[in-house]
Parts: C-alpha cells; sequence; structure tokens
C-alpha cells in the first residue's frame, strides 16, 4: 500500500498558483535527490507547461533532469511531466497536481496530494483523503508551508 | 593606488586616450593578476567573460613591466587588430617608442626565389593563375614587407599562391640565393629585436615544435607569453606535437625532383624515374581506401595485408630515392635540400606506422586524392609543461571560455598546467535580462532524423520574430544544407548559407542585407563579432559534441577507460561545453545587446550532464516556451 501525503496549502497565500509550483517542484527535487523516479500528474498540458517552466527556471544547483509527456529519450527521465488523458507510468512516487483520485494508486509507493484554499477544491480533496484512508494506504497530513522547514 | 590601479582609473593614462573610458573592477583585477604573475614569472589562466576587457587587461601590465612579452592570438584577422588597433593604443598610454612586430606564417610572405623560378615563363600555367601571377609580380616590386595580405586584388584562396610563397619543404633556407632580401627572414628578424611580439597559435607552435627550422627561435628570447583565445591552444598543440606523413608532400618534392631532372640535371635520367615510382606508389596507397572521404584508425588499417605491402613498397622506394639522389649530391643546392627531405620523409613513415609506440594515436584521413597518416600525441600535458619550466617566462593564458562547470580542471590537466593560479571573471552584461535561452518543447531526440522538420518551423519562427537578425548554426553540413533548402521554400528573408562564399564575405553581405538570415557550421561559432540588433537571435540545432567517429577522439578516449576515467565526463562534456560557450557568446557583445539563444536539443533539460552545461552558460533567463521567445524579441526595440 501506498503512504499518501497530503499538503494543507497556506490558506493566507497571496498566490495560491505559485505555492502550488514552488511545493511540487521542492517536492519533486528531494524525491529525484534520493535517486528516485517520479512523476507529476496534472489538470491539463497548460498546468503541464508550467511546472516543466517553472523546473526549467529553478536555481542552477537545483536543477531537475525532466521531460513533458511526449518528449525526452526512451528510457525517460526522472521527474516526468504528464496531464490527465496522457499516459500515467508507473513510478516511485507520484505528485498530484490534478485534484482527481488516482485509481490504479497501488502502483507508487508514495503519492503526493494538495488541500487547495478554494472551498469546493478543499471539499474534493477531503473526499480524496477518505477514498485512500478506506483503500487501506498509510495516510501523513502536513501543511505546505512546513515543507521547506522540515529539511 | 598600485600602477596598475591608476593606469585604469578615470583620470589617468588609459582614459586620456580612450574617450569616454570607464572603468571595470573585473578589468582591473586581471591587469592587477597578470602584473603579478609577470612579476613572480608565474603562470596565470584566466577566464574573462565578454565585455570584461582582457585585451587590455593584459597588454597594459606587459607593456608598463617593460619586459620583452610575445601574444599569440587565434587567428589572422585577431592579429591584425591587436596589431592595429589595440597595441596602438595602449602604447599611446604608456610609452609609444616600444619596438612591435607582427609576425604571420610563413605562407603570408612573398618568396623571392620561387617569383624568380617561375618568372621566365617556363612553367605551364592556366590563364586565370598567369593573370594573377603578374599581378604578384607588379606589387613585388613596390612591397616593403612581402605581405601577401598588402595585396587585395587577388582571392585569399587564389591558385598563384602556393607558387609565390614557400613551405617547410621547399625553402632552401641559409642556402637560398635570395636569403638576405627574404621577406620571412626580415619578418622574424623585425620580430626578434621587437619588444613586442604579436603571432598566431599555429606559428607559435609550428615554431616551438621546431617544424620550421632555419631561422632560429623566437620564444626562447620572451619573458612573457601570453595567450588570448587560449581554449584553442590544446587542439593546435596537439597538432603539431604530432608528425603527419602526407602524399601531397611526396608529391610534391618528388615533382620538384622531376622538375630538376627536366631543366639542371638532365642527365639524371635514373633519378627522375625512381622520383615518378615513389609518385605511383602514393598514388596506389590511396586507391586501397574508398573512394569517398574518410578518416579512420590507422593502426588498425596496417593490420590488412595489402596495405602493409604497400607500405613496405613505399619505403623501399624511398630509400631508392634516397641512394640514387645521393649520387648527385652537391651539384645543386635546391636537389640537395631535396635529399634531405626524403630522409625526413622515411623517417617520419617510420614514426606514423610504428604501431607499438603508447600514448599516441595513429590514424589516417583521405581526400578525395590524397592520405595524410597522421600521428598525435594523447596528452601534451608532459610535453607542454617541460617546455614552460625550461621556458624561464610568466605564461598568461586566457579566454572567454575555459572552465567547465565552474573550474578550471578541464584545461590545466589538459595543459599540464598544475600550478597555475587561476582567476575567473564574470562578464559585467546583465545576462538576466539581456538574453533568453530556451530549448523548446516536444522536439524529437537529437539523432532522430524527423527533427530536421521541427528545425524548419522553428527556424522559421525565430527569423519571423527578429526580422532575420539570426544566425542559424548547425553541428553539420548536412542538416544545415537539408534545413536551408526547405526554411528557403517557406520565407522570403534572403538566406545566406555557408560554403557559398568566403567566411568574411558572407559577414559582410548580412551586414549589408538588413532582413538576411545566416546559416553556418563550426566556422561561426567562434571568432564573429556581430553588435546590436544586426544580431537578435541565435539558434544551434543540437549540443555539438565531436563527431565520435573521430579517429583521434577515439583513441583519447580508450585511454582514458584505461586509466579508469569516466571519458564522457572528462572528455566529451568539456569539449562541446566549450565550444557551445563559444556559440552562445556570439550573442550579447556588449551591455546594450539583447537576443535569444534558442538550443533545439531536449538532452539539456532531460539528462543529469545539462545541468554542467546551464552552470556554464552565462546565466541567461530560461524558457522553454517559443511564445516567451517571441514575445521578448517583440520587446526589443
Amino acid at each position: 500500500m501506498p503512504i499518501v501525503t497530503f499538503y494543507q496549502l497556506d490558506n493566507n497565500s497571496q498566490d495560491a498558483k505559485q505555492d502550488i509550483l514552488k511545493a511540487c517542484s521542492y517536492l519533486l527535487l528531494e524525491t529525484v535527490k534520493k535517486r528516485k523516479w517520479a512523476a507529476v500528474l496534472c489538470i491539463d498540458k497548460q498546468q503541464a507547461e508550467g511546472v516543466d517552466e517553472f523546473v526549467w527556471q529553478h536555481p542552477v544547483d537545483s536543477f531537475i533532469p525532466h521531460n513533458l509527456v511526449g518528449e525526452g529519450p526512451k528510457q525517460g527521465t526522472p521527474a516526468e511531466i504528464t496531464w490527465l488523458g496522457q499516459a500515467l507510468n508507473s513510478r516511485h512516487t507520484l505528485i498530484n497536481l490534478s485534484q482527481t483520485m488516482i485509481e490504479n494508486h497501488r502502483q507508487y509507493q508514495h503519492i503526493i496530494d494538495f488541500v487547495p484554499v478554494e472551498e469546493t477544491q478543499k471539499q474534493q480533496a477531503r473526499e480524496r483523503y477518505k477514498q485512500y484512508k478506506l483503500a487501506g494506504c498509510n495516510m501523513q497530513f502536513t501543511p505546505a508551508n512546513q515543507i521547506n522547514e522540515s529539511n | 593606488m598600485s600602477e596598475i590601479e591608476s593606469f585604469f582609473s578615470n583620470p589617468g593614462p588609459l582614459a586620456n586616450v580612450i574617450a569616454g573610458f570607464t572603468p571595470r573592477e573585473a578589468q582591473t583585477t586581471m591587469a592587477k593578476a597578470v602584473a603579478t604573475a609577470i612579476q613572480e614569472r608565474g603562470s596565470l589562466v584566466v577566464e574573462a567573460g565578454t565585455g570584461t576587457g582582457k585585451t587590455f587587461a593584459y597588454l597594459a601590465p606587459a607593456l608598463l613591466s617593460k619586459k620583452k612579452f610575445i601574444v599569440s592570438t587565434g587567428t589572422k584577422n585577431l592579429q591584425e587588430q591587436l596589431f592595429h588597433r589595440d597595441l596602438p593604443t595602449v602604447k599611446k598610454a604608456i610609452d609609444k617608442t616600444r619596438k612591435t612586430a607582427l609576425l604571420k606564417g610563413r605562407s603570408n610572405y612573398l618568396c623571392l626565389h620561387r617569383l624568380s623560378q617561375h618568372g621566365g615563363g617556363n612553367v605551364l600555367l592556366e590563364k586565370e593563375v598567369l593573370n594573377e601571377f603578374s599581378l604578384v609580380r607588379k606589387w613585388a616590386s613596390t612591397t616593403s614587407t612581402g605581405d601577401i595580405g598588402e595585396l587585395k586584388s587577388i582571392k585569399e584562396d587564389a591558385k598563384v599562391l602556393p607558387i609565390v610563397t614557400s613551405t617547410v619543404d621547399n625553402c632552401l633556407g641559409k642556402d637560398c640565393p635570395s636569403y638576405e632580401d627574404c621577406y620571412l627572414v626580415k619578418a622574424r628578424r623585425n620580430a626578434m629585436e621587437a619588444d613586442v611580439i604579436v603571432v598566431n597559435h599555429h606559428l607559435f607552435f609550428a615554431d616551438l615544435a621546431l617544424k620550421d627550422t632555419g631561422f632560429g627561435e623566437l620564444i626562447p628570447d620572451v619573458d612573457v607569453v601570453i595567450f588570448d583565445e587560449a581554449h584553442q591552444v590544446p587542439d593546435i598543440a596537439s597538432e603539431y606535437f604530432g608528425e603527419n606523413f602526407s602524399s601531397r608532400q611526396v608529391q610534391d618534392l618528388t615533382k620538384d625532383v622531376i622538375a630538376i631532372t627536366r631543366s639542371v640535371l638532365k642527365d639524371a635520367d635514373q633519378l627522375g624515374k625512381i622520383a615518378e615510382k615513389c609518385q605511383m606508389h602514393m598514388a596506389d596507397l590511396r586507391l586501397l581506401f574508398p573512394h569517398n572521404p574518410g578518416r579512420g584508425n590507422w593502426a588498425q588499417k596496417l593490420e590488412q595485408n595489402d596495405i602493409a605491402n604497400q607500405i613496405t613498397i613505399i619505403e623501399q622506394s624511398l630509400n631508392q630515392l634516397f641512394e640514387i639522389a645521393n649520387i648527385h649530391q652537391g651539384r645543386d643546392k635546391d636537389l640537395d635540400m631535396m635529399i634531405e627531405r626524403v630522409s625526413e620523409f622515411s623517417q617520419c613513415l617510420g614514426h606514423v606506422t610504428d604501431v607499438k609506440r603508447t600514448g599516441v594515436s595513429l590514424w589516417y584521413e583521405t581526400t578525395p586524392r590524397q592520405i595524410i597518416l597522421h600521428l598525435t600525441p594523447l596528452s601534451i600535458a608532459d610535453k607542454f609543461s617541460t617546455i614552460m619550466k625550461a621556458q624561464n617566462a610568466a605564461w598568461i593564458f586566457t579566454s572567454a571560455t575555459l572552465m567547465v562547470d565552474d573550474n578550471f580542471d578541464h584545461y590545466r590537466n589538459h595543459m599540464g598546467l598544475y600550478d597555475a593560479k587561476t582567476l575567473s571573471l564574470d562578464s559585467p552584461f546583465d545576462y538576466q535580462n539581456q538574453a533568453m535561452l530556451c530549448i523548446p518543447r516536444f522536439l524529437p531526440e537529437p539523432n532522430d532524423r524527423a527533427i530536421k522538420y521541427n528545425l524548419v518551423d522553428i527556424a522559421c519562427r525565430l527569423i519571423d520574430a527578429s526580422k532575420g537578425r539570426a544566425f542559424i548554426l548547425f553541428t553539420s553540413h548536412a542538416m544545415m544544407r537539408e534545413v536551408a533548402a526547405l526554411v528557403e521554400e517557406k520565407i522570403d528573408n534572403p538566406i545566406l548559407v555557408q560554403g557559398s562564399t568566403t567566411k568574411q564575405a558572407l559577414l559582410d553581405e548580412y551586414l549589408k542585407n538588413q532582413n538576411a538570415v545566416l546559416f553556418g557550421t563550426g566556422a561561426f561559432w567562434e571568432g564573429v563579432d556581430v553588435k546590436g540588433n544586426d544580431l537578435l537571435c541565435v539558434m544551434i540545432d543540437k549540443l555539438p559534441f565531436a563527431s565520435p567517429d573521430d579517429p583521434l577522439l577515439q583513441a583519447r578516449i580508450e585511454d582514458c577507460k584505461k586509466q579508469g576515467g569516466n571519458a564522457f565526463a572528462q572528455i566529451q562534456i568539456p569539449q562541446a561545453v566549450i565550444t557551445l560557450k563559444q556559440g552562445a557568446g556570439r550573442l550579447i557583445r556588449d551591455e546594450t545587446d539583447k537576443g535569444v539563444l534558442v538550443i533545439c536539443d531536449n538532452r539539456l533539460v532531460t539528462k543529469q550532464y545539462g545541468q554542467i552545461f546551464i552552470a556554464s552558460l552565462p546565466n541567461m533567463k530560461r524558457t522553454r516556451s517559443l511564445d516567451a521567445v517571441a514575445a521578448f524579441l517583440n520587446k526589443i526595440e
């Protein structure tokens, strides 16, 4: 059973979009540093390209070799960015930005999800939390603003 | 305030001769480091980013030291720029009386002996060459330097030039009847007497490797040696520390021998015949290789019986030539020199076929009609550091591209500069705001042939967004031609493709024609200086890794592996990083320049080693979006 970690995004944030990009790319870097392969699942292509752009603009000492689904070498890269409706390969870690339930969650060892600020989305995240728990996953919950401090 | 600091201050000596001079910290720092190295007779490696003003930063302390120094740079053009523009400026600010000399390679000077040899009209020259020849003769009576560069009325690659200039092979040296008037001798003498000598790397290493004998060396005489464009030194040095044996050399020599038996030594029948035989045997060796030009591992080829036999035949016929020519020794000065050459050729052939020798790569290359056998040392570190130690001088190495991944290890190990001090100076440019680096999304893998169509689309888009002020650079001629042909069908901008004319003519045309686009390869990755809005975009098709079928590279890779190293990390990546830095360096040439660099190779994003490339390039704003690139270009005024 995978570990599922939910990160609560900061309620008082000025820029929720930027927050999620920061949290996502930080967690991506941490995963890749541990030599685990990760996938990021986005809602759509536009969001995926946003993640790609953000990761690519990282300071060079936290460079992450990555690719969007549909590009890159055959053997893949440590970090693949994909979106709903595209292929989703089995990886150690899945970072889920799609705000949907991951159906075949058993193929991941770690699933990272987020609790957004907006009320309906927050409700949906709670729903996902319940479903993972019911499925028997190991649940964790952390405020996203503690991500960087935990290191 | 030190002498250097005050020299680079405003007001100060340099500010007095350059209107609007602003002191730059990096420039002063470099000048001080150079001054220290000169004082201590030490060695110094400096990477100075574009715009630091490194030329003045080494010229000033060298001139201020009042020592005798030599500056070596990459090309003849850079030599002339240095000699006619930068050096006079600094001299004006320091000491106008210092004697300076510009010295070029042998092939740049008129050879009076060869001119007179061909002057009698006894040679069969083509009409075109004959015209050029009369132009040369007219100019020859007026020139005082004999520098062929003065003769603007003939082309750089005119066929007449080999007829009126000498080579190491055919120069008579001290025995030449025209020795006292020889322009090359005069230029060398000038150089020996000068306080400052400006040369290029080829000349420097030819002299150092004693490949050009008969004139005395220049280098033992100087206190300071400065290499500008020092990133080119390792390759050029390897070339001169090695040996080669070419069918053309043999052909030229035997032709001259035959010519003598027809004019001076009419009784030397047998000599002419054996010379012809040598020529034929060399041609036969070429025939044992495929028709299409290529390169490869010569040691492996020597395992083939037919090739090994042919080499034995060539050895024997060269020996025969030597013996028979020796009978006529003392009858003609030209022939005496040729006899010497024959024995040198035999020796050289022995070296390039000695497969037991370690530490060198034996490789061959064929052109449509010729074959060249090379022996190249795998490392020049030992040889070069020995030379440096033997020379009680300060050695300065500088370039905008020496570091890989923020350190000098690669260069120092390559050159054997283990004790050298190093200094890195950032460019004063604000790359985050002046430049953008884009790796476009969803490209096929770089070795997928289909990428051609993506390159065409991206090139068209960039040409449109930059209104033609773009260099589209390629790592291969084939890809350049294919993409250029396809792009030409789609756009109205005039397209200038490398190969149609000389590099300079192409650049002139590019600058004259405001919406022309330039398609180029290797030659345009370096030494091109197009400022301002004339160059807004550089597109590069692929990371410039050296071709893996390069036999010398293969030998170096094998050698590295034998020593337990990681050849990809230690050889191939650093080489590609330096090349890419050079290509990228074309874009931003001063504080107000803006532009985008688009590299159509997603390995920069997808591979861990992408990090090394990014860390080695100037810190430009990064994007993967061609829309962002277009927006950036649109904003440039």
